[in-house]
């Protein structure tokens, strides 16, 4: 029997069925002679069943003289080595002269070894694997409404899908695929010099059963390690969706021959769940629609004359709602975000920046010969970014972002190689990445309320208003937590001519670009290292915990004002080092809060003289845990050191080192003795922080007579009421009513409770430039604390 | 070095002027809200609310810390240093209170009028805290004491209360904290 047949029909079937963007790829074709035409089956049509093997040195792509190579191709059986997968295909043709084709897949991989750049020997992207299972239906007729294209219906399953990605003997890959996709009425016809492709209406779901890692080359494209184990596991992924999309594909690239795409999708509906050990966080409702305008594809070289496959973007535009992100089984939401965002070439800081990204081999030079090396350059012209809980928005606005560098992917084992220190997982390397970001403001409701102050009000997340840097390091993310599936992430992060706000005033208030006035941390270092954080879905929440962190961050000069030349407060270095802190992030906010007084009612918390706030189910809460140890060296201890009057150098700088410091140093917790008999103090309780926030109404009152800086009348102790038929959108009012009050401004409202054991400062120095260290407090030590806050904090314009 | 200036004096001004003597302060009249319109690099934060300490007691637990309602244990939060090494430890010690505000803002501005006409000589970009009107003082309290050891609970352990203050009732609280760098950084 002759089952040999290299299988264009089902591999091209497949191609289509995917959703048409793959090219046919053509084979050398067999003739059949009787006996295999024997087992050709089929009443009203042919069966045509094959075990394929193929393989290929290389496939070469060449654009302007310049390639790409895919190398060490392979076609097979997935399960068993050396053999086909098999392939049966039924071919029929409809009365309306439809082609109809059903095929079944089974265990078929398809691999590259290595993909390869010319002109960039002796370095790989790495290769790429994908085991999959399909079976399903692609009809395809001449197109009837006045086209002269194609239009096709596609419907298809796979299952027992593996893609994986692999550098040096290690991989990480999506094990235990699972995917349904429909997609009817769909076009394909040539538009003038275009290709146009229209599928009015795709539906699918689908399913990663696990996303999984292996360090051992013997362990390939399998779900076990050598003892019959399941390796380990990031966790799993699932979601559905319903889109339509228009795509047009031209010949044509940035320069010369290559690829245009241009796409218009919208997303009707769609979920995205991750799973961690039957926990599972989900984003869902998540609506919204983009379009892609000018994407070329071109081998090429990149800014610096690297060899490059390189994806060039002329704009892209678009907005993505995400109704509800849940944690746990009781479905509790954070709440709804929403996202818009326009990416396009625009000037940012007197330099032109673009979107692209070139792809070239090699990755990490310490890693191996194999890895992905992305030279990228973005440019965010305009997001806006808003968060609603409970009803109530706010509008992070006019978020730009611009950056350029080399960001690497390599998969990596735990170990020292050429020097570099690496370690088990998906390494995420940066490399003189020089980025920035700034926030225009706040609004509060809508996305035409007035532009707003507020945007420090992020640094409770961490965030600053602005930043700009320069980024090198890496971020490695190792499978499995802190129990079963997870992440474990080790990281070590060097940020050099960093300018961070912690205040800033819009950059563009309506009447065109201006500087940003503000709290400025310039001249900045930050060296960040972290070892074995784990992160995990609870049925809590978003659990991390860190086995142990160091951090140093330098700051030059505290400037109040101008970030490049405004005022210094002095130079400021603060010094963290943790062991075994932990954070769990959790859905729903402070729920019902009395402000300024106390009791557990409404008529309690009026009585003792406090507000009543019904906060409502969602929101967010974080439990931090930050356990400060005892110094260990001159780069693990927690220390403050202010300096000033400096001597400067020739360009006029600042020296640091050279002036006069206050050290507050070696700042560790305790838990206030030896109570487990080792010999020293324990240090486990560290210090607890429960924060709870949610964007609430809150009551803001006028604080002198007259105009306020809006204009707009009214008297000391007045509230301010939101009012849209106002001029500026709020008025004053002396007695508010019921009605009144529920249009008070929105802000954070936050609750807060730290406490800890003992808090202890082993020494407050002053160093002088001369005379060196004197010791001005022998010791501080703060015991038995417990604060709690209610506070809420509006942007005001 | 850092200059706090305190427009329109207040006792919390005069306070933190009492507790950093280097800080210089000047006299500054009151800048209304018609006149920051006038201001430019506008927004910022308005802060209201409450903040306690120890209302129930802290996380200690033992033969010297407890809950506020064991009459014989201690429930405020307690701070020990020295200036000595090998020295004895000035205490403050039962800390407690709450205390609640209302307008208390931020944001950076430039000065450069105003102030019958000091602004315009002045001409610097500040930090400002605008305070709030009224805090709100409920059972804030302290004591002052001296003691042999920083933990009540370590051996040898000795201590002299000195006094103890007591705080009830509202603070009056107008104008702004005026934060801007001085001499060499």
């Amino acid at each position: 029997m002759t089952r040999n047949l290299s299988g264009i029909l089902p591999l091209s079937a497949v191609a289509l069925s995917l959703g048409g963007y793959s090219m046919i790829t053509a084979a050398d074709l067999q003739s059949l002679d009787d006996r295999a035409l024997s087992e050709i089956r089929g009443q009203s049509g042919i069966t045509i069943e094959t075990d394929l093997t193929m393989t290929a040195d290389k496939l070469s792509y060449y654009d302007d003289g310049k390639g790409v190579h895919l190398e060490g191709m392979r076609v097979g059986s997935s399960e068993v080595p050396g053999q086909g997968a098999f392939h049966r295909t039924r071919i029929d043709i409809g009365s309306d002269a439809a082609l109809n084709l059903e095929y079944l897949v089974e265990d078929r991989r398809v691999e590259f070894s290595d993909i390869r750049l010319a002109g960039a020997p002796g370095v790989s992207m790495g290769g790429i694997f994908f085991d999959h299972s399909l079976q399903g239906t692609l009809t395809l007729r001449q197109q009837t409404a006045g086209g002269n294209g194609y239009e096709f219906d596609s419907a298809y399953t796979m299952t027992g899908g593996r893609l994986g990605y692999r550098t040096n003997g290690n991989s990480v890959f999506l094990d235990d695929i699972t995917m349904s996709v429909e997609a009817l009425d769909v076009t394909l016809e040539r538009v003038g010099q275009t290709l146009e492709l229209t599928a009015p209406r795709v539906t699918g779901s689908w399913q990663v059963g696990a996303i999984r890692y292996s360090s051992d080359p013997a362990i390939y494209g399998r779900s076990t390690d050598g003892n019959g184990d399941l390796l380990p596991s990031y966790g799993g992924l699932s979601g559905q969706y319903e889109l339509s999309s228009t795509t047009d594909i031209s010949a044509g690239g940035r320069a010369g021959e290559g690829l245009r795409f241009d796409n218009e999708t919208t997303i009707h509906s769609a979920s995205f769940l991750y799973h961690d050990d039957g926990h599972s966080l989900a984003l869902r409702d998540i609506t919204g629609a983009y379009r892609i305008q000018d994407l070329r594809l071109d081998v090429d070289q990149d800014w610096r004359g690297r060899p490059a496959v390189a994806l060039t973007l002329g704009r892209m535009e678009g907005e993505f709602e995400v109704g509800a992100i849940e944690v746990g089984s009781a479905g509790k939401s954070f709440g709804a975000f929403n996202l818009s965002f326009l990416l396009e070439d625009q000037v940012f800081g007197g330099r032109n920046y673009t979107n692209a990204l070139y792809l070239q081999g090699g990755g990490h030079a310490d890693a191996g010969a194999q890895g992905l090396r992305l030279a990228a350059q973005w440019s965010l012209r305009l997001s806006d970014l808003s968060y609603t809980e409970d009803g109530n928005r706010v509008i992070i606005s006019g978020l730009q972002s611009w950056g350029q560098g080399d960001i690497t992917v390599n998969v990596t084992r735990d170990g020292v190689q050429g020097g570099t220190r690496f370690y088990d997982g998906l390494r995420i390397g940066f490399e003189g990445l020089e980025a920035g970001y700034r926030i225009n403001g706040m609004r509060v409701g809508s996305d035409d309320a007035p532009l707003q102050g507020g945007t420090e009000l992020l640094l409770a997340l961490g965030i600053y208003p602005a930043y700009d840097f320069t980024l090198d390091g890496h971020m490695t993310l190792g499978a499995g937590g802190a129990s079963g599936e997870g992440l474990t992430i080790n990281s070590d992060i060097h940020i050099r001519d960093g300018r961070a706000a912690v205040i800033a005033a819009p950059y563009d208030e309506g009447n065109g670009e201006q500087p940003q006035k503000g709290l400025w941390l310039t001249d900045m270092t930050y060296d960040g290292h972290v070892r074995n954080m784990t992160l995990d879905v609870t049925d809590e929440g978003l659990a991390l915990a860190t086995e142990e962190s160091w951090s140093t961050m330098d700051i030059g000069n505290v400037r109040i004002g101008n970030g490049v030349d405004g005022e210094s407060l002095g130079r400021l270095k603060i010094q963290r080092f943790e062991q075994g802190s932990t954070t769990l992030i959790k859905p729903g906010g402070a729920g019902n809060v009395c402000v300024g007084g106390a009791g557990a009612s409404a008529s309690a918390c009026s009585a003792s003289g406090g507000e009543w706030e019904m906060r409502g189910d969602e929101g967010v809460t974080i439990e931090m845990k930050n356990i400060l140890a005892r110094a260990q060296s001159s780069e693990k201890r927690n220390s403050l050191l202010w300096e000033t009057n400096r001597t400067v150098d020739g360009q006029g700088q600042a020296v640091n080192g050279s002036g006069t410091r206050l050290v507050l140093d070696n700042i560790y917790t305790s838990d206030g003795g030896d109570f487990d008999g080792d010999g020293v103090d324990d240090n486990t309780y560290g210090i607890q922080t429960d924060l709870s926030v949610d964007v609430y109404q809150t009551r803001v009152v006028k604080k002198e007579n007259g105009a306020d800086s809006l204009g707009v009348n009214g008297a000391r102790g007045d509230e301010k009421i939101m009012d849209a038929s106002a001029p500026q959108g709020y008025r004053y009012v002396s007695s508010p009513s019921e009605a009144d009050r529920l249009n008070r401004p929105l802000g954070f409202a936050v609750k807060a409770e730290t406490r800890f054991k003992e808090l202890t400062i082993n020494n407050i120095d002053l160093v002088h430039p001369v005379g060196g260290a004197q010791t001005a407090v022998f010791g501080a030590v703060l015991q038995n604390v417990n604060i709690r806050a209610n506070l809420t904090a509006t942007p005001i314009p | 070095m850092i200059r706090l200036t305190c427009c329109s004096a207040t006792r919390f001004c005069l306070l933190f002027m009492a507790l950093l003597p280097a800080l210089a302060y000047s006299e500054m009249s009151p800048l209304g809200d018609d006149a920051l319109a006038d201001v430019s690099g506008q927004g910022g934060i308005y802060l209201s609310g409450d903040i306690s300490i120890n209302e129930m007691g802290g996380p200690v637990q033992n033969n010297y810390f407890g809950r506020c309602d064991e009459a014989d244990k201690k429930c405020g939060a307690r701070f020990a240093y020295r200036l000595k090494q090998d020295g004895g430890w000035m205490v403050l010690d039962e800390i407690r209170g709450m205390f609640a505000f209302e307008g208390l803002t931020l944001r950076v501005r430039s000065v450069d009028s105003g102030f019958g006409g000091d602004g315009a000589l002045f001409d610097r970009d500040v930090i400002e805290l605008g305070l709030p009107n009224v805090v709100r003082f409920s059972d804030v309290q302290f004591k002052i004491a001296s003691s042999s050891t920083p933990r009540p609970t370590d051996p040898g352990f000795q201590q002299t209360d000195i006094f103890a203050v007591e705080m009830q009732g509202d603070v009056i609280m107008q104008g702004n904290l005026l934060v801007f760098p001085d001499g060499t950084p």
